[in-house]
């Protein structure tokens, strides 16, 4: 019985994952201006790798792999929220087109 | 905040932008070219062109969604070669042995020998870096040649010394300095905390060379994006106090010098049968292996100043 539930939860958790990742592909190819296709890109680094993060815990059972793997979960949440606050701060600074008003302030 | 900044970043916003309407707009600029209307003579363009520019445009639009719709075996074939290469390549992943088992690859008599002999003739217990550094080393010697020497043409084509005269140069030297990363707390606060793990990350890779997977080239690679994101958090203010163009000259010349002349050594001893009195130790402990860990270090350093210098090469054209 444990077995069944065991596997349930590591199916919903991959199922979970991969629906994120698929939405994440879709939005970033539909999405047609920087900053929205941003917020797609960001869901894919955080929430999906989360949750493929735990299924894998779950297939494979708690060990000292667990620790890495969860390590692995940290580091993307450090790193992947910098990386889109970044880009976003590029796009808002250097859009000319999008950002009229604080790209006439930045004009030497 | 001035234009100069803003128009170097415009064309990769652009491509951040309309990266998906590529191939309409080369569709578009196709049409036009073989369009027969488009090609009457200058004058009846001209008086055309006052008359229905909304419609031209909206035609234009039709063709071009047109050819979009028309080119549906392109984007099918698309898809179709994507799945089947997933398909493949999944399918090669299942057939794959299971890591460390003990029947792995072994059907040639090459890895059969490898297998069997790295560990006690080079005290390796990771058989890929006894084989890079001990059977291959001349091999790997020359890769790090190669990246010294795609360094060195990289400063000679980038470098702001390569300027002509001192006027030019200081110009350039303005310039890039003006490009240099201003204060953002938020990547700060993240390098501050991910800088000395990376590094730490990294050197343990290159130490353990001999003992599990990694070696040299993967470590110093690691090292090298540790330098590069302190670089981009920091400025090169706060990285010129231990790395400059002086820490990189020294560094990679006596790596190379070092790694030469041991393995020459080490070739020398060995083609004429001599006991090149290098100890091999016991397989496992961090000091064993004879040169694989000095070696899989001196390739680290390499690797990790190459790498910084072709960004900083490409950044600002100056240590």
């Amino acid at each position: 019985m444990l077995e069944y539930v065991r596997q349930a939860a590591f199916a919903f958790l991959l199922l979970a994952g991969l629906f994120i990742q698929i939405t994440a592909v879709i939005g970033v190819n539909r999405f047609r201006f920087s900053l929205n296709r941003l917020h797609p890109a960001g869901m894919a680094d955080t929430l999906g790798l989360l949750l493929m993060a735990l299924a894998a815990v779950v297939y494979a059972g708690f060990s000292a792999v667990t620790l890495k793997i969860l390590l692995v979960v940290a580091l993307f949440w450090i790193t992947s929220p910098v990386c889109s606050h970044l880009i976003g701060r590029l796009v808002r600074e250097t859009d000319e087109k999008h950002f009229e008003a604080e790209a006439k302030e930045w004009k030497p | 905040m001035n234009r100069k900044k803003r128009d170097a970043f415009a064309p990769f916003l652009n491509w951040l932008e309309n990266g998906g309407n590529a191939l309409d707009a080369e569709m578009q600029d196709a049409l036009r070219e073989h369009d027969p209307k488009e090609a009457l003579p200058e004058k009846t363009k001209k008086a055309k062109k006052k008359a229905v520019p909304a419609q031209k445009d909206k035609a234009r639009e039709e063709r071009a969604r047109k050819a979009y719709a028309d080119s549906w075996w392109y984007r099918l074939l698309a898809v179709v070669t994507a799945v089947t290469l997933i398909w493949l390549l999944m399918e090669a992943v299942l057939q794959m042995p299971k890591f460390g088992a003990a029947d792995t690859l072994i059907d040639s008599e090459l890895t059969e020998f490898y297998v069997e002999h790295t560990k006690e003739e080079t005290g390796a217990m990771n058989i890929v870096t006894g084989i890079i550094l001990d059977y291959r080393g001349f091999d790997t010697l020359g890769e790090s040649h190669v990246l010294f020497i795609a360094v060195c043409t990289v400063l000679l084509m980038l470098s702001i010394y390569g300027e002509r005269d001192e006027e030019s140069r200081l110009k350039r030297w303005e310039e890039e300095r003006h490009y240099e990363p201003e204060h953002d707390v938020i990547l700060q606060s993240a390098a501050r905390l991910l800088t000395p793990l990376i590094l730490i990350f990294g050197l343990y890779i290159i130490v353990n060379g001999h003992l599990s997977p990694g070696g040299g080239f993967s470590g110093g690679a690691v090292l090298g994006a540790g330098l590069i994101l302190y670089q981009n958090a920091f400025g090169y203010e706060k990285i010129e106090r231990f790395f400059t163009y002086k820490t990189f000259r020294w560094v990679s010349v006596c790596s190379l010098l070092f790694y030469s002349l041991a393995k020459g050594y080490h070739f020398f001893t060995g083609a004429n049968h001599l006991d090149s009195h290098i100890p091999i130790g016991t397989p496992g402990n961090i000091l064993s292996g004879g040169l694989l860990l000095p070696l899989n270090f001196v390739v680290g350093c390499v690797v990790a100043c190459t790498m910084y210098a072709l960004f900083t090469m490409f950044r600002k054209g100056e240590f």
